[in-house]
């Protein structure tokens, strides 16, 4: 069966097909919107709404844009958009220790590991920045309109964000005895 | 001029240095792998791999679709066709090859360190953990997915112990001499980028690239803050 044959199934209320998008994609809706949120809690919630709204939309999909390609700003949007609603900082800094979610097909690499948790301790601005650009790959035109920001302030943030990362990850990173004690100071 | 600011390094990863910082870069070891440093980690960025969803996150998705009414009826997901991409099993089969001949060389030759304390009897104050697990069979994708993680985990443990065996052993030999051993840790973090690209979700392609990047960190270190060691 094609995506557009599934597409139109979902459109008609098919639970099976709606069911098979999904799992298709639920990996990679979960990932950016967790990445946002930097908060398992909030990241369950967040991606169940972009999908609510993603099936809800579904109608209006025309396939001028890949299907994955549409689904994914629509999760980056809900995310935004939720967590503006929200007081996260409180929430998010007593999560950290909280284990990153499940990926689907392998463990928990080390630099993956360490990545994952030096975003979370990203000020929101900057790890949304850094997210967007670095791990989705969106200009910084398209940051700028997602965030409400110019383009030279996206820059700006994503900078300082690549140099925090870097100064949150060097001593897991060195060498020796002093990066065994940041490994485990970072629980890996 | 000081070292470069971690900040003006987050943007010498996509912008041109100016005259000034191109000079300093010339001349200073520390800013040039620093600069590697965050480019590195700015790659590894683009490579994250998906996340899974918790556990029950589809049946509550379903509940709140049927409460909007926007499914109408329930079922498994339909069948689609499987395939294997079969630059990923190259990618994998080369660098399994590969591993395979870096730990069995030694032990067939008798020239390398690996294998050299029997289990539990490493040097004072290093518990050793045996590692060497035999693979079970698996019946579903999860229990093969956990029992990759453990794996996995495994093999970051024995990374672990083996460079604290290396350190214990206080051989500088031990480890071979650090510009031959950087390049050869170069050839693998470029052979490792190049699987990640072919497969960038692959467990183990990763767990090669993560341990030759933090190892060629670690020499970079110790080559930046030890006299005398060269390695360019």
């Amino acid at each position: 069966m094609t995506e557009a044959q599934l597409i139109r199934q979902a459109c008609e209320g098919n639970g099976p097909a709606v069911r098979t998008l999904y799992e298709r994609y639920a990996p990679r809706v979960y990932a950016v919107v967790r990445r946002i949120a930097g908060d398992d809690d909030l990241a369950q919630d967040y991606s169940q709404e972009a999908w609510i709204r993603a099936i809800r939309a579904l109608p209006t999909f025309r396939g001028d844009a890949r299907f994955s390609t549409w689904l994914h700003r629509i999760a980056v949007n809900a995310a935004l958009q939720a967590l503006r609603k929200a007081e996260t900082k409180d929430r998010r800094e007593t999560s950290l220790p909280e284990a990153i979610a499940v990926r689907p097909n392998e463990g928990d690499a080390l630099l993956e590991g360490l990545l994952e948790r030096a975003m979370d301790q990203l000020p929101e601005g900057m790890r949304q920045v850094l997210i967007l650009h670095d791990v989705e790959g969106y200009t910084h035109e398209e940051i700028g309109e997602l965030l409400g920001v110019n383009p030279g302030t996206s820059k700006s943030q994503l900078f300082k964000a690549r140099g925090k990362m870097r100064e949150l990850l060097r001593p897991a990173l060195a060498g020796g005895e002093d990066g065994q004690k940041g490994v485990e100071a970072w629980g890996i | 001029m000081g070292h470069l600011t971690t900040e003006t390094l987050g943007r010498l990863v996509s912008e041109v240095p100016t005259a000034e910082e191109s000079r300093h870069l010339d001349s200073c070891f520390f800013c040039r792998s620093e600069l590697e440093a965050v480019r590195e980690q700015t790659q590894a960025m683009g490579s994250l791999p998906d996340l899974r969803p918790p556990a029950g996150d589809w049946e509550a998705l379903e509940a709140r679709l049927a409460g909007e009414g926007l499914i109408r009826s329930s079922g498994p997901s339909l069948p689609s066709p499987r395939w294997w991409p079969t630059p990923w099993m190259q990618a994998a089969a080369a660098v399994v090859l590969f591993l395979g001949g870096a730990v069995l060389g030694p032990r067939l030759t008798g020239t390398g360190s690996v294998g050299e304390f029997a289990e539990g009897s490493g040097p004072p104050g290093i518990q050793l953990i045996p590692v060497g697990t035999q693979a079970q069979p698996v019946s579903s994708i999860a229990d093969a997915a956990d029992a990759v993680r453990l794996a996995e985990q495994h093999y970051i443990m024995t990374l672990l112990q083996y460079r604290q065996l290396l350190d214990a052993q206080g051989e500088p030999g031990a480890i071979g001499d650090p510009a031959s051993r950087f390049a050869a840790l170069e050839a693998i973090v470029a052979a490792g980028r190049a699987a990640v690209q072919q497969a960038p979700a692959d467990p183990f392609v990763n767990g090669v690239l993560v341990g030759a990047l933090a190892e060629r960190e670690a020499l970079l270190r110790t080559a930046t803050a030890t006299p005398g060691i060269g390695i360019f």
